[in-house]
């Protein structure tokens, strides 16, 4: 990809964060803190949303996530569940954060293998964590 | 939550955003180290990215803080306000395509070059400048201004506004004086979807606090009942000869059709500023102008200021606790993540337009008056230099004026945009009307500025300095200063352009001539359209923000038992408005495709070659100048104290 078109598509993708990832974000919090479901939810969909336009733009240009996207995401992804935990683990959950925490946590979590099998195919994406050995389908000799 | 748990949000989003803005300046600088383009991202921007920034910027923050106030304060009786997207729009649907391929021609990047090479006048470039200095300091400043107050209300006082003022300051100075061009065209993208995210956030708030739309209109007719504010739905006659606001006109009675025409012409300023023909000429090809004017600034961003900017204005209309400060508030106590993420989006639109000005003013003061008069063995890398520093100057200047001197801040913003307008002259005649001739377009603008000034609180405030009262105030007849400088700019240039020779052209504007009559050349289909253009642009001029405002006061009212009721369920001249801005977006796709004002041309366009000259050594002649332009500052300066002192009260 030459380096005006990869300016391009970083700037579609912090322009996505910026709307859907702070707006989901906003979102999430507001419904744990009004202990509505409803509202988290719009928060896990608005960031499903940016997640989905990221990948749009990634199949525009033709490129994947970058590494320090991945590295982002992972993160964020384990803090997230890190204070979920950490709330569950105090008692500081009410039932509807629980089950807000878990509609988002389980959405992340089958969307990265969603992602691997649009972008690999499924036999793909399991090849991509599947490391064949050196001697592998090689005839004895 | 806790008090730190809801104090935190506003400094997290804060680092958050300063952290993407530097960034974006580290690959703004990485890719100016690896050529140049600090002055013109080497005219390598996208045309999306273009049109982006430029609606971003037209529209920015000061609709969300000036506009959405003023409808709460003073109702719908400037409707010109609402369809203010088209307003914006229109400049650019006239202008960009021919000055682009203008600057193309001539490798210029800059409003001030184009009237160099085009006019050769000096007070035009000097004019073009000081128009971007009055952006830089004035009306940015000012905006600088209310952001920080909201900074300072947001924190309940733990951000002061001058500390809120002085971090703004700092970020414009980084994004704008390290980065340059590129920088601001690539984080203008990001400023303008935050700054597009936050104001429909809030209308939403705005409106879902308002108890839904129906609600909030039915408390609009409400109010509308009552006495004496029956007038802030309507618009008040076409015109008042009152002597001007500050001198016996009342400004409930100064919101008349004719205010509000002037007011659009006004608006019609910013798209002919030095501020947005720099995005334009920084970017790699026109072909993306008519549909960044016709969707994205008069459709998208129209919709949001005929819908959004409205609602939030309404709803503060309704009730004065759902103002914009009051909004802002609210969220803070009990959604502070909202708060913060709006905050920073209408401080990103801010941040555009200010760090826009400052550079364009920037580099105005180096690149096109101390390079070119004063030091032209200046190389490009101390230009870079000097204008970084005077970016730095100029932001310092305008975070003291913010704090010390607000009166005149506001005075110098004032004249930003119907200043910029005047420079519609010079502009039409290198792109449309080349009988302009140029002694026409400098006498013209001279007039329009003096007209301006004339009927601004600045030219009269100094004028009283100096012992001449003026007879009247400001916007005299309820006509904006716009108008009144266009009125004596438009008449200087059709008397002396009448008396002038019109075949006196530099070898630049023969070229440029020969560009549009030639390759650029309107087509035939075009010219056939050429009546019914001029007949729809000045029938819509006249309904959607002229006297025929008037039949909008009462459009869509019926008179039912109980008293008035609002046909569409919202006050007939906002329902009027949202018409004009319809049919105002089919005027600007009309014009900018049919007529091909702004239409994609695959043209390519070799550079002009100069004739040869022989270079002379200007060092003598710069010095005498320098020498020359301190004397006169000298002697002005003295014979103004004199005259203050012997006149002045």
């Amino acid at each position: 990809m030459s380096k005006p078109a990869m300016v391009e598509r970083d700037l579609l993708v912090f322009s996505i964060w910026a709307v859907l990832g702070l707006g989901g974000l906003a979102l999430l919090l507001e419904g744990f803190s009004r202990d509505s479901y409803l509202v988290s939810l719009a928060g896990t969909a608005a960031l499903v949303a940016a997640f989905v336009a990221h990948m749009v733009v990634n199949a525009v240009f033709d490129c994947g996530f970058r590494p320090g996207e991945a590295a982002l995401g992972i993160s964020a992804f384990g803090a997230l569940a890190l204070a979920f935990i950490g709330g569950w683990a105090v008692g500081g959950l009410s039932p509807a954060d629980y089950l807000s925490g878990l509609t988002l946590l389980a959405t992340l979590a089958f969307g990265l293998p969603a992602y691997l099998a649009t972008r690999y195919g499924l036999r793909g994406a399991f090849s991509r964590f599947h490391v064949r050995h050196a001697d592998d389908g090689k005839p004895a000799a | 939550m806790t008090g730190i748990a809801y104090s935190i949000w506003l400094p997290l989003f804060a680092l958050l955003y300063g952290a993407v803005m530097l960034y974006w300046v580290r690959v703004a600088a990485n890719e100016a180290a690896a050529g140049d383009g600090f002055f013109s991202a080497s005219h390598a921007l996208a045309p999306w990215i273009s049109a982006l920034v430029i609606a971003g910027a037209s529209m920015s923050g000061w609709f969300v803080l000036a506009g959405s106030q003023q409808i709460a304060a003073q109702g719908f009786q400037m409707p010109a306000l609402i369809v203010g997207g088209v307003l914006l729009a229109l400049p650019g649907t006239l202008f960009f395509k021919r000055l682009w391929f203008v600057a193309e021609r001539m490798r210029v990047s800059s409003q001030a070059e184009v009237f160099r090479v085009y006019y050769h006048s000096p007070f035009l470039v000097a004019a073009s400048v000081a128009v971007a200095l009055l952006f830089a300091i004035g009306f940015a400043g000012l905006q600088i201004r209310a952001i920080s107050e909201f900074a300072e209300l947001m924190t309940g006082g733990a951000v002061s506004r001058l500390t809120a003022s002085v971090v703004l300051g700092f970020l414009l100075f980084a994004g704008t004086g390290i980065g340059g061009m590129r920088a601001i065209g690539y984080f203008g993208v990001v400023q303008t979807v935050l700054a597009f995210a936050a104001i429909v956030v809030l209308s939403g708030f705005a409106v879902i606090w308002s108890g839904g739309f129906a609600a909030l209109n039915s408390g609009l007719l409400q109010l509308s009942a009552t006495e004496g504010s029956a007038g802030l739905f309507s618009v008040s006659g076409v015109i008042r000869f009152t002597a001007g606001l500050g001198r016996g006109g009342e400004l409930v009675e100064a919101n008349t059709a004719l205010a509000n025409l002037s007011f659009a012409f006004a608006l019609m300023g910013f798209q002919a500023s030095p501020l947005v023909l720099k995005l334009v000429f920084s970017t790699r090809s026109p072909n993306g102008i008519a549909a960044g004017q016709t969707w994205v600034t008069a459709g998208f961003f129209g919709a949001i200021i005929a819908f959004c900017i409205a609602l939030t204005g309404a709803a503060g209309l309704a009730n004065e606790d759902l103002g914009l400060a009051g909004i802002l508030g609210s969220l803070q106590s009990n959604s502070p993540w909202f708060a913060a993420w709006i905050f920073i989006g209408v401080a990103a639109g801010v941040q555009l337009l200010a760090g826009l000005a400052l550079f364009a003013a920037g580099e105005g003061l180096i690149r096109h008056i101390y390079r070119p008069y004063f030091n032209s063995r200046l190389s490009k890398r101390g230009a870079i230099t000097l204008t970084r520093i005077a970016i730095a100057v100029l932001a310092v200047v305008a975070m003291v004026m913010e704090n010390l001197t607000p009166v005149t801040l506001s005075a110098l913003a004032a004249l930003a945009l119907p200043m910029a307008f005047q420079l519609w002259t010079p502009l039409l005649g290198v792109t449309w009307l080349s009988w302009i001739t140029r002694p026409a377009a400098v006498t013209g603008v001279g007039f329009g500025f003096a007209g301006v000034l004339l009927t601004e609180p600045l030219g009269y405030q100094v004028l009283s300095f100096f012992g001449l009262e003026l007879p009247w105030g400001r916007w005299p007849w309820t006509i904006h200063s716009a108008l009144w400088g266009m009125a004596a700019n438009v008449a200087a240039v059709l008397i002396i352009s009448a008396i002038t020779n019109r075949d006196a052209l530099g070898a630049e504007a023969r070229e440029v001539r020969k560009l549009f009559s030639g390759r650029l050349a309107v087509s035939d289909k075009a010219r056939t359209l050429t009546s019914i253009a001029w007949s729809v642009t000045l029938a819509w001029f006249f309904l959607a923000v002229g006297p025929g405002l008037i039949f909008g006061n009462a459009a869509f009212v019926a008179t039912g038992e109980a008293g008035p009721v609002w046909l569409l369920g919202m006050p007939s001249i906002w329902a009027w408005s949202l018409a004009g801005w319809i049919c105002g977006v089919g005027l600007i796709w009309f014009l900018s495709y049919k007529m091909e004002m702004a239409s994609p041309a695959h043209v390519a366009i070799p550079p002009y070659e100069p004739p040869l000259r022989l270079t002379r050594d200007k060092t003598a002649q710069e010095q005498e100048r320098l020498r020359t332009l301190v004397l006169t500052g000298a002697i002005g300066f003295v014979l103004a104290v004199l005259l203050a002192f012997s006149f002045g009260g």
